[in-house]
């Protein structure tokens, strides 16, 4: 078979693929995102212990091998009575894996705001939340836009480790798909074509955000 | 009613250290309502320290400070009390994501509750005052050193506060923009605000001030009226140290 051949025949399959891997990284994400707020902030603004318990929750995630989070979930709960589904698994597994490393993107844009932002604030009378939110945030989140971008493919590509538990995403499909027809390098590199476009699709997206909400005449290494 | 009349600002005995670095070594002074007072001293002598305590922005060790009649160092709500304490720093510290009239008004909508209408014309009317109406649209990052402090004394003056503090507000402009700040805030002393203003711009300071205060090592050493203490200073101190900024600066300008 031709490539062409390869690509018509696996259409159907790799695009199911596509929409669930696309899933997968949208909602880890999501949920990461949420988790590194919070990570960020307790580590930055909490008291000893919240911060302390951040940074060991970041250091505990980003030290041990994804793959290992991944099987704890998927086949360490049952056990103990918490059965996830392979795809409930897998997001579980990428949005607390991804939400340390969003955490520390977070919090170094968090604290590249000069600290004189927040004397401002609470010197016309803010709280320090209302200064987090309504002074510090703003600026940060523009900021951790860039790392951000990356860490969005990094683990768009790393969905691809939830085929081990049986996660029916792009990269299953694919095995699936050539261990029928034998095909295998025309089909891994149709899948890898798909990964490739995807990427390219969202850090478009997200250069055009950072375009978009850039502060005008304000650079960022001054 | 004020305990004593007509006071804004009352500093007892304020002590502060960092450290093993005593910087404020008993400091007390009075501000009464409409009064400029000037903070001259060698650097690193605890004025910007002094300041910054009486916004509690740096809570001091001991001594106290009263606002009208609330006494900032034992309120559980600083914060509504900074409401009433505007603040101009150095480096302006305007709100880089924010327009002008953002950084006017969000005190207004935040802090006071205003509704966005009115903080908008709220804020509009404070930049026309600083002599940048035609500004509020822009960006931090798009306007002069100059313009950034005009703002920031516009951010303070919105919030009504009873005493506004200047920490350094010439400081980090270049000489030609200095005058268009220093006009601004003559202005404000002669509308009758009551200003607290560490600066050693010394023909500011003969115009405006209606106390100049010497500190140096963390305590006052002399305090009297402009005219006094720069022609007549009482401390030998006081002498040199004025000698020495005059020298650097010149002559002090005209009024």
């Amino acid at each position: 078979m031709t490539f062409w051949q390869v690509v018509q025949h696996s259409w159907g399959p790799l695009m199911d693929g596509l929409q669930v891997t696309i899933q997968l990284t949208l909602l880890s994400i999501v949920f990461g995102l949420a988790l590194g707020l919070i990570l960020a902030l307790g580590k930055v603004y909490g008291l000893k212990p919240i911060r302390w318990f951040c940074t060991a929750f970041i250091e505990i995630i980003r030290g041990t091998p994804l793959l290992v989070q991944i099987f704890i979930f998927y086949f360490g709960l049952p056990p103990y009575g918490i059965r996830l589904s392979p795809l409930e698994a897998a997001v579980l597994a990428f949005s607390v894996n991804s939400g340390a490393y969003q955490a520390e993107y977070l919090r170094g844009a968090i604290q590249s705001i000069p600290s004189g932002q927040m004397q401002a604030a609470l010197s016309m009378g803010m709280t320090r939340w209302q200064g987090i939110i309504s002074i510090i945030m703003p600026q940060a989140l523009r900021r951790v836009i860039p790392p951000w971008t990356n860490e969005f493919i990094y683990l768009l590509k790393y969905t691809s480790l939830a085929y081990i538990i049986g996660t029916q995403e792009l990269m299953a499909q694919a095995r699936f798909v050539a261990s029928r027809n034998y095909e295998y390098f025309h089909t891994y590199l149709f899948a890898a074509l798909i990964y490739l476009v995807v990427v390219l699709v969202f850090s478009e997206m997200f250069s055009w955000l950072e375009r978009r909400v850039k502060i005008p005449g304000f650079e960022y290494h001054k | 009613m004020n305990k004593e009349k007509g006071s804004v600002l009352r500093i007892e005995d304020l002590h502060k250290s960092f450290g093993d670095n005593h910087v404020l070594r008993g400091v007390s002074l009075e501000i009464k309502r409409g009064e400029t007072k000037i903070l001259i001293g060698p650097s690193g002598t605890g004025k910007s320290t002094l300041l910054t305590c009486i916004n509690m922005l740096t809570p001091p060790d001991s001594g106290k400070i009263w606002l009208l009649n609330d006494e900032i160092t034992a309120s559980r709500k600083v914060n509504l009390l900074r409401q009433k304490i505007g603040f101009v720093f150095q480096d302006f510290s305007l709100f880089n994501h924010l327009t002008a009239l953002g950084n006017v008004s969000i005190g207004l909508t935040k802090v006071k509750g205003m509704d966005r209408k009115k903080a908008r014309e709220k804020a509009m009317e404070e930049l026309k005052q600083v002599g940048l109406g035609d500004k509020a649209s822009s960006y931090p990052a798009q306007l002069s050193g100059g313009q950034k402090q005009r703002v920031a004394i516009a951010r303070a003056l919105a919030m009504d506060p009873q005493l506004i503090l200047f920490d350094e507000p010439t400081s980090a402009l270049d000489p030609e923009l200095i005058g268009e700040v220093l006009t601004v805030m003559k202005k404000l002393a002669n509308q009758g605000m009551t200003m607290l203003v560490v600066s050693h711009e010394m023909g500011f300071a003969r115009s405006v001030a209606d106390e100049v205060i010497f500190m140096e090592g963390g305590i006052i050493v002399e305090q009297g009226p402009p005219a006094q203490l720069f022609s007549n200073p009482r401390v030998e101190r006081t002498g040199e140290f004025l000698s020495r900024l005059s020298s650097l600066f010149g002559e002090e300008d005209e009024k």
